[in-house]
C-alpha cells in the first residue's frame, strides 16, 4: 500500500516535469509548419454578454495564432431548440469565426438536444459520437449523456485501429476528474472509459460540465483538462486537491492548443485576455496492448435473454 | 507403484470433479441457464420490451419516410420543423398511447432488479453521482406522446445501469427523471413509454 502510494507521488513528479515551467507571461506558441492548432470551449452555449465577450477574445487571439478550428466540450445551446436558440447561443457570438472558414467540432452535453446534432456547423455529420485526424492528430469526440455498451464497443475500435502513430485526444462533457464542488467526477464513467484510455494510448482528455477550468495531474499518463467555463462560470467553485495542477475559477476562460511533433503547447485565456494557464506537453509513446478491455457490446449484468 | 494408466485416471477423475463443481457455480453466476425464476421471468420480460420497442421503431421509420429526410443543415428551421412534424405525425399514429405500452408490467419489475441489483455495493454511489447531479426536475410532467421539456436537462441511466439494461436501437433512448425511467424518441423528443419508481430509492 504505502509502497504503491511513493510510487503514485514518483510517477506524478516525473510525468509533471514533462510540462514546462514557463509561466503565462513567457509562454509562446512556436507556430510551427504543419503543426495542428486550435480552441478549446466548452459550456459556452448560454447567448449572455459573457460568452459573447469570450468569443470576441478568441477572434483577438486568432490574429496571433491562427486557429483553424475549435473543439467544444457540450452544452453548446442551454436556451432551447428554436432556430433563435441555435442563432444567439452559436452563430451570432462565434459569427467573425465561422466567416472566417473556423470549423467548429462539437459533442453534447447534459443540456443540449441531441437533434444538434444535424446542425452542419457542429461538423457532427448526423452522429453522436465520431473521430477524425487532423495532420499527426486523432480526436475522439465522444457522448458522455449515453455511454452504452455500444459506445465503448466503438471507442475501442476506434483506438485500437488508430495504433501508435500520432496524438490521440478524446473529448467530450463529463470529466473523469474534477476538484470543482458542484459536479466533481464522474466516476462511474471513468470506470468505463479510463482502462480503455490507458490501454490504448489516449495521451489527452478534455472534458466540460463544471463550470471552471482545471488541469489535473497526469492520471496514469494522462492529461486531463476541464474547460467548462466558456460561458457559464460558478465563482469559487473549486476546491484544489491533491489532482489539481492548475484551476482558475474566477472568470471565463477558452484554451488554445498548437500540436508540433510530440510536443503540445496550450494556453489558457480568461475573457479579459488575461493568461492563466500555459504549458508543453510532451507524448510519451505507450504501446498498444493486444485483447479487449471491454467484451463486445451485448446484454449484460446477468440478465439472461 | 505409481503406473502411467493410474496417473492418468488420477488426472482425468479429477478434471472430472472439477468440471462437477465449476459448472453449477457459472450457472448460478448467470453464465448459464436461468438460476431461478425470476431471472427467467425478467428475462422473457426484457425480451418483450425489446420486441415491443421495435415494433415502435418500426413506427416511427414508417411514419418518418414520409417526411422529407433529416440531413445536415446550416438551418436550424429545418431541424425544427422536422422534429415537430415528426412529433405530429407519431401522435397522430399512436392516438392512444398509454403509460405501460412498451414498459409492460413484468418488464417495470424486471428493469427494478436490474437497477436494484447495479445500485447495490460500493459502485452504487459512483452510478448515483453519474445521474443525481444537475438532473431534471424530479416532479416534472411525464406524459406518453408528450415532448420532453426544452428547459430540462437530460439524464441517461449510469454506463453500469446502460450495461444491464436491454439495448435500444439508436432511434430511442433511456432517460432518467428522479426514480422513473423512460423511453424517448430521439429525433421527434416524445417520451415514447414511461415506468415509475423504478430506480431503487437514494
Amino acid at each position: 500500500m504505502r509502497r504503491g502510494v511513493v510510487l503514485s507521488i514518483i510517477l506524478s513528479a516525473v510525468a509533471t516535469l514533462f510540462l514546462s515551467a514557463r509561466g503565462p507571461a513567457d509562454f509562446a506558441f512556436p507556430l510551427q509548419a504543419n503543426s495542428v492548432r486550435l480552441a478549446v470551449i466548452g459550456d459556452m452555449g448560454t447567448a449572455e454578454q459573457p460568452q459573447i465577450d469570450v468569443a470576441r477574445q478568441m477572434v483577438k487571439a486568432r490574429a496571433g495564432f491562427p486557429f483553424e478550428f475549435v473543439i467544444t466540450l457540450g452544452d453548446n445551446i442551454y436556451t432551447g431548440s428554436l432556430p433563435s436558440d441555435f442563432e444567439k447561443a452559436f452563430a451570432v457570438p462565434y459569427k467573425p469565426l465561422l466567416d472566417a472558414g473556423v470549423l467548429f467540432y462539437a459533442t453534447l452535453g447534459n443540456h443540449d438536444k441531441t437533434n444538434e446534432r444535424f446542425y452542419k456547423p457542429f461538423n457532427m455529420n448526423g452522429a453522436n459520437y465520431y473521430a477524425y485526424k487532423k495532420g499527426h492528430v486523432r480526436f475522439f469526440a465522444l457522448d458522455s449523456n449515453y455511454m452504452d455498451p455500444k459506445q465503448t464497443a466503438w471507442i475501442e475500435t476506434q483506438l485500437r485501429e488508430a495504433g501508435n502513430g500520432g496524438w490521440k485526444i478524446c473529448y467530450f462533457h463529463h470529466p473523469l476528474y474534477s476538484s470543482a464542488r458542484f459536479h466533481g467526477p464522474d466516476a462511474d464513467l471513468r470506470k468505463v472509459l479510463e482502462p480503455l484510455f490507458v490501454k490504448y494510448g489516449v495521451d489527452v482528455v478534455l472534458s466540460g460540465h463544471d463550470h471552471v477550468y482545471e488541469r489535473v495531474r497526469p492520471q496514469q499518463g494522462i492529461y486531463y483538462f476541464i474547460e467548462g467555463a466558456s460561458g457559464s462560470l460558478r465563482v469559487g467553485n473549486l476546491a484544489p486537491s491533491a489532482i489539481t495542477a492548475k484551476g482558475f475559477d474566477t472568470d471565463r476562460t477558452f484554451m488554445m492548443i498548437e500540436i508540433a511533433g510530440d510536443d503540445m503547447y496550450f494556453q489558457t485565456t480568461s475573457r479579459t485576455g488575461v493568461a492563466v494557464d500555459s504549458g508543453v506537453i510532451h507524448r510519451t509513446i505507450r504501446p498498444v496492448v493486444a485483447g479487449a478491455v471491454h467484451p463486445p457490446a451485448s446484454y449484460g449484468a446477468g440478465v439472461l435473454f | 507403484m505409481i503406473t502411467k494408466r493410474w496417473l492418468r485416471c488420477r488426472v482425468m477423475s479429477g478434471l472430472v470433479g472439477l468440471a462437477i463443481c465449476i459448472v453449477p457455480a457459472r450457472m448460478l453466476a448467470g453464465q448459464g441457464a436461468p438460476a431461478s425464476k425470476e431471472q427467467a421471468d425478467d428475462a422473457a420480460a426484457f425480451k418483450e420490451f425489446s420486441a415491443r420497442v421495435q415494433e415502435y421503431v418500426k413506427l416511427q421509420k414508417t411514419v418518418e419516410s414520409s417526411l422529407p429526410a433529416l440531413k445536415p443543415t446550416d438551418l436550424p428551421e429545418m431541424i425544427a420543423a422536422h422534429q415537430q412534424a415528426l412529433a405530429r405525425k407519431i401522435r397522430e399514429a399512436r392516438p392512444h398511447a398509454k403509460p405501460g405500452d412498451i414498459f409492460t408490467p413484468a418488464a417495470c419489475e424486471a428493469f427494478r432488479h436490474a437497477s436494484r441489483a447495479a445500485l447495490q455495493g460500493p459502485q452504487a454511489a459512483d452510478s448515483r453521482a453519474y445521474m443525481d447531479r444537475d438532473a431534471p426536475t424530479p416532479t416534472m410532467p411525464l406524459a406518453v406522446n408528450g415532448i420532453y421539456p426544452d428547459t430540462e436537462p437530460i439524464t441517461a441511466p449510469s454506463p453500469a445501469l446502460l450495461a444491464a439494461f436491454p439495448p435500444l436501437p439508436v432511434e430511442v433512448a433511456y432517460r432518467i427523471v428522479g426514480r422513473t425511467l423512460i423511453v424517448v424518441d430521439v429525433e421527434s423528443r416524445l417520451i415514447v413509454d414511461i415506468a415509475r419508481r423504478v430506480l431503487p430509492p437514494a
